[in-house]
């Protein structure tokens, strides 16, 4: 059992620093299955 | 089958681990491939659907959405057929052949540049196939470790499965890194297929192990008494008395271990960045680590179920997560945004509205411009930006009109350009208008304040993250165990891969969008919660009054 809790030490230690190495290249959410809502791309707010 | 019986007090032998890691590659895969296209869907969106119009784009969107939601429970059906008559070896060579070369080929595949429309429509069919052959990779994985498990062990060993996500989640984020690094600004323009193209790697490997594996014992033993199931599927759906466990699985074990799941990994991430504002990085870089934090609670709670009983185990998570739900969810939202929590619970905001122009905003597959009524541009709006409010009846056919503070905002109607795929011009202006008055409104009241890193108690944060990814342990360790105690060995892929797989693209896949409607329908920024609370409590008393508790079954017994 120890092996395997020194293992997991390790790759969760090593996991971490790439995290905050990896910055904003990781999404979390995975793939996305939804339709994209927005499909009004002329839209734009007058300025006041 | 003296090596599956008695062998709970021997340490895990050699070959043991050799099934549990060829077996554990496909949901690798799955994992990988999972964050990969997560992570880089904009380069994907760029490369291959930038080019088409809002129709085209639209139905790429549906194909897409039905890969994910209809092809994998079809896939789970054919291939589970498959594994009950062919063996379980060789549809899992099938199934990672086919998923591997996929996303080899998306690595190789022109963009819409050089080929036009044909770039989409090939990677669709690739991402199909990838969803028919994940639909059998699961209930192959799980059914094969199991019936090479010793009686006793089964949860223990088939636990490890689960722990693939985190293993796939890091070699994705490996690869992305040492490839940007080495790509630099190429990296967007062909830099992106590297970690498809490296998956041949992954591919080659796993073939070579699964070549090397043999049959599983429970199947060669059927095979050889001349056992085998002829007809799988109407054997699995077609006799009441396996169906009726079939739909029991699905009520009363996966829906609930979904909607636990959604709610704990995805569900949570969107709850972070949407509602409590805290920024994409951060919010993606906590729910990693909770992931990490969390991933032992796979084993223990897998080999918990080998003492104590996988059902405990299940139906104590589907409780406890309900229960704590309407705790967790507005703690986390006090300890990451402070400001923001405050700001709601000072301000109010009110939308006045014909409610018979309302409508439930919970399909999967509608667009923005399927909703035109003032009330669902309204009530859009503010679920959109999750400004909670307050909902007040209007009179008949009257502009739903919102209020923030003293400021009252009234929303347009939309009405479609002639073609049909969007708002038309002074629609799209008004529209627009509205939003950004709404906005102005909104933040000069504090709804919008984002959440900023001095303020937020990031210890409580992770601890929360981590509380719900140990209730995701909790359900999904001992479940693939489960699945198959339940079922005969004749016909337990097909049987055990239907309700994993409906439940998980079903139940869990609707749940955002579902959340979401509810929160929209109601201005209750933790209404969407009721969803999953729903689900997972009605599985905890489907479970609890009519599926067995499994562990001691001997899954030889029915052979």
């Amino acid at each position: 059992m120890w092996k395997y809790i020194v293992a997991f030490v390790a790759f969760a230690g090593l996991a971490l620093w790439l995290l905050t190495k990896a910055g904003g290249d990781i999404d979390m959410g995975g793939e996305r299955h939804e339709v994209p809502a927005a499909t009004h791309a002329d839209e734009k707010a007058p300025k006041k | 089958m003296a090596t599956a019986i008695d062998g709970a007090n021997r340490p895990m032998t050699a070959e043991e681990r050799k099934v549990i890691f060829a077996s554990s590659l496909g949901t690798v895969f799955e994992w990988y491939d999972f964050y990969l296209y997560g992570s880089l869907a904009a380069v994907i969106a760029k490369q291959f659907f930038s080019g088409l119009d809002p129709t085209s784009a639209y139905i790429f969107a549906l194909l897409a959405f039905a890969a994910g939601f209809l092809v994998r429970p079809f896939g789970a059906l054919v291939f589970g057929r498959l594994g009950d008559m062919i063996g379980r070896k060789y549809t899992f060579l099938i199934t990672i052949l086919i998923m591997g070369s996929a996303t080899f080929i998306v690595g190789c595949l022109p963009n819409y540049a050089s080929i036009g429309v044909a770039a989409p429509i090939i990677l669709i069919v690739l991402r199909m196939l990838q969803g028919l052959a994940l639909g059998g990779e699961y209930g192959g994985a799980a059914t094969y470790v199991a019936e090479h498990s010793p009686h006793g062990r089964r949860g223990l060993y088939t636990s490890w499965i689960q722990t693939t996500a985190t293993l796939g989640l890091f070699l994705s984020l490996i690869v992305i890194l040492l490839t940007r690094e080495f790509t630099g600004a190429e990296f967007d323009t062909w830099g992106w297929r590297i970690p498809f193209l490296v998956s041949i790697f992954l591919l080659a490997v796993s073939v070579w192990i699964r070549l090397s594996m043999n049959e599983s014992p429970a199947f060669a033993k059927m095979k050889s008494e001349g056992k085998v199931s002829k007809a799988p599927l109407t054997e699995s759906f077609g006799e009441w008395k396996n169906l009726k466990i079939v739909i029991l699985a699905l009520l009363g074990l996966t829906a609930g271990q979904a909607v636990v799941w959604y709610t704990g990994q995805f569900y949570a991430l969107f709850f972070m960045t949407s509602i409590a504002k805290v920024d994409a990085k951060t919010a993606n870089l906590l729910i990693a680590a909770s992931l990490v934090i969390g991933t032992p609670f796979f084993i223990f709670f897998g080999w918990l179920s080998d003492k104590i009983g996988r059902k405990l185990i299940i139906m104590a998570g589907c409780l406890i997560a309900a229960l704590s739900y309407f705790t967790l969810f507005p703690a986390l939202l006090n300890y990451a945004n402070p400001a923001l929590a405050a700001a709601h619970a000072k301000s109010k905001v009110t939308v006045a509205s014909d409610a018979s122009s309302c409508s439930f905003q919970g399909s999967p597959i509608a667009r923005e411009i399927d909703f035109k009524s003032s009330c669902d541009i309204a009530k859009r709006a503010l679920a959109q930006s999750f400004i909670p409010y307050t909902n007040i009846t209007a009179a008949s056919g009257a502009a739903a009109v919102v209020k923030v503070g003293d400021k009252e905002i009234t929303a347009p109607v939309a009405k479609l350009n002639a073609a049909g795929d969007g708002f038309d011009k002074e629609s799209a202006v008004a529209i627009a208008t509205f939003k950004k008055e709404l906005a102005e409104a909104a933040k000069a009241s504090g709804l919008l304040t984002k959440a900023e890193d001095k303020s937020m108690n990031m210890p409580m944060v992770l601890g929360i993250l981590t509380i719900l990814v140990i209730f995701v342990t909790m359900v999904y360790g001992p479940i693939a165990a489960m699945l198959v105690e339940l079922f005969p060995t004749r016909i337990r892929y097909t049987s055990m891969s239907l309700p994993y797989h409906i439940g998980n693209g079903w139940f869990g896949g609707l749940l955002p969008t579902t959340a979401f409607a509810m929160v929209a329908a109601t201005g209750d920024i933790f209404y969407g919660l009721w969803y999953p609370v729903i689900v997972a409590l009605g599985t905890f008393v489907i479970g609890m009054l009519f599926v067995r508790e499994t562990k001691d079954v001997d899954i030889y017994a029915k052979d």
